[in-house]
C-alpha cells in the first residue's frame, strides 16, 4: 500500500520520526525559564560508543 | 644453651629418629614459624601465613559488603524510573500486540547487556537466549543479525558470531540513563539496520532476587500490513479512525518507530535494574562466603597456636625434668 498522500516534511528531509520528536522536544526544554532550563539540558546528555561490524570485522568506533 | 644447640640439630633428623614435634628455635610462641613437622605425616601450616590469609579474606568482605551497598542506592535510583517507563509501552502491546511467533526474512536480535561485570549470570542468560532465538530464527530464507549493547554480550558474542554482528554499542551508563539516550540509540539501530522484526532480549526486573529474561517484539511497517491482513489483533487497526490527512502506511511507519524507541527505553531500564539486583546479591553471597571462610581460618589459626604452645610446654616440662631426674 503506497502513501498517496505527501510525506511530512521532516520525512522528506531524511529524519525519522524518533529525531523529529527530539528535536521538538529540545524546543521545548529551551522555553523553559531558569534555572529549569539548566537543570533540564544538563539532564539530557548523550553518550555513547557505537561500531559497526561488517564481515565479521570492527570499524573504528565513533563516540557520540 | 645446649639445649637448644640439640634441639636445632634434633630438627634436622626430625623424620628419622624423634616422634614428638621438632619446631625451630623461636623466642616467643607466636613469632612466625615456617612449617613444622609433627608426628611422621602432620603438618602444620604456620600461623603467619594463615594470618595473612585472614587479612586478606576480611578485606575482601569489606569491600564486597561496600559493593553491595552501593548496587543497592544505585537500584532504588532506577527502579522508580523503571517503573514509571513500563506506561510507554503497554500502549502499544494493547494495540499492535506482541508477537514473537511471526515468521520474518529479515531478523535482528538486540541484546541488551551491562558493561560492568560482577553481576552474577544476567549476561549470560541473555546471550544463551539471544542464541537460541538465532538458531531459531535461521531457515534457509531468514537470516538473523545481532546488535549488541553492552561490554559484558560483546565478549561473548564475538567469540562465536563474529559474522553475524552488525552493530555493537558499548559505554551507555556514562550519564544517567534517559529517554533521549535511549531514543538516539534507537535512531541509530534504524537507521543502519534493515529489518523486518526486531526481537529485543533484556532481563525483565520483577523484584531483587527474581529477573526472568524476556523477548520484545518490534515489527516493521510492512510486516504490520501483512499481519494485518491475516486478521488477529493486527486486523483491528482498521476500525481505528484517522484525523489529520494522513495516511494509514504513514501513521505506522510512525507509530512502529516511536513503538521501538519506548520498549528499548524500557527495556535498558529493565536490564539496569536487574543488573544492580543481580550484583547485590552476588555481592552479598560472596560476603557470606568470606566470612565463612573466616570462621574457618580462624579455628585453623587456634588449633595451630595452641599446639604450638602445648609443644612448648612440653618441652619444657621434659627438659626440667630431665634435669630433675
Amino acid at each position: 500500500m503506497a502513501s498517496n498522500a505527501a510525506v511530512p516534511f521532516w520525512r522528506a528531509a531524511g529524519m525519522t520520526y524518533i529525531t523529529y520528536s527530539n528535536i521538538c522536544a529540545n524546543l521545548v526544554r529551551n522555553c523553559l525559564k531558569e534555572p529549569y532550563k539548566t537543570e533540564a539540558l544538563a539532564r539530557e546528555k548523550v553518550h555513547f560508543s557505537i561500531s559497526k561490524w561488517t564481515d565479521g570485522k570492527p570499524e573504528k568506533p565513533n563516540d557520540v | 644453651m645446649a639445649m637448644a644447640a640439640l634441639r636445632r640439630e634434633g630438627r634436622r633428623f626430625a623424620p628419622l629418629i624423634s616422634p614428638r614435634p621438632i619446631t625451630a628455635f623461636r623466642s616467643s610462641p607466636l613469632a612466625p614459624t615456617r612449617e613444622a613437622e609433627g608426628p611422621i605425616g602432620v603438618r602444620y601450616i604456620s600461623t603467619q601465613v594463615v594470618r595473612n590469609r585472614m587479612k586478606s579474606v576480611k578485606n575482601i568482605q569489606k569491600i564486597t559488603k561496600a559493593m553491595k551497598m552501593v548496587a543497592a542506592s544505585k537500584l532504588r535510583a532506577i527502579q522508580t524510573k523503571a517503573e514509571n517507563s513500563r506506561g510507554l509501552w503497554q500502549p502499544f502491546t494493547a494495540l499492535l500486540g506482541d508477537t514473537p511467533s511471526v515468521d520474518v526474512k529479515k531478523n535482528v536480535i538486540v541484546t541488551v547487556s551491562s558493561d560492568k561485570g560482577l553481576c552474577g549470570g544476567i549476561n549470560s542468560t541473555s546471550v544463551k537466549i539471544s542464541k537460541a532465538l538465532h538458531k531459531l530464527n535461521s531457515g534457509p530464507e531468514n537470516e538473523t543479525k545481532y546488535v549488541i549493547l553492552g561490554e559484558k554480550a560483546k565478549a561473548q558474542l564475538v567469540r562465536d558470531s563474529k559474522k553475524d554482528i552488525e552493530l555493537i554499542i558499548t559505554e551507555l551508563q556514562k550519564n544517567p540513563l534517559s529517554y533521549t539516550q535511549v531514543s538516539v540509540l534507537a535512531d541509530d539501530i534504524l537507521k543502519n539496520v534493515e529489518f523486518d522484526a526486531l526481537r529485543i532480549v533484556f532481563n525483565k526486573f520483577h523484584s531483587v532476587v527474581s529477573f526472568l529474561p524476556t523477548v520484545s517484539t518490534v515489527l516493521s511497517p510492512e510486516i504490520v500490513e501483512r499481519e494485518a491482513e491475516a486478521g488477529g489483533k493486527l486486523g483491528d487497526l482498521d476500525s481505528y479512525e484517522i484525523e489529520g490527512g494522513e495516511t494509514k502506511g504513514e501513521i505506522l511507519q510512525n507509530l512502529t518507530e516511536f513503538q521501538f524507541s519506548c520498549v528499548m527505553f524500557n527495556s535498558v531500564l529493565e536490564n539496569a535494574c536487574s543488573e544492580q539486583g543481580a550484583r547485590m546479591s552476588a555481592m552479598d553471597s560472596s560476603s557470606r562466603n568470606a566470612g565463612d571462610m573466616l570462621d574457618r581460618l580462624t579455628l585453623t589459626y587456634n588449633r595451630t597456636r595452641q599446639a604450638s604452645i602445648t609443644t612448648e610446654l612440653i618441652e619444657i616440662i621434659s627438659g626440667a625434668s630431665a634435669l630433675e631426674g
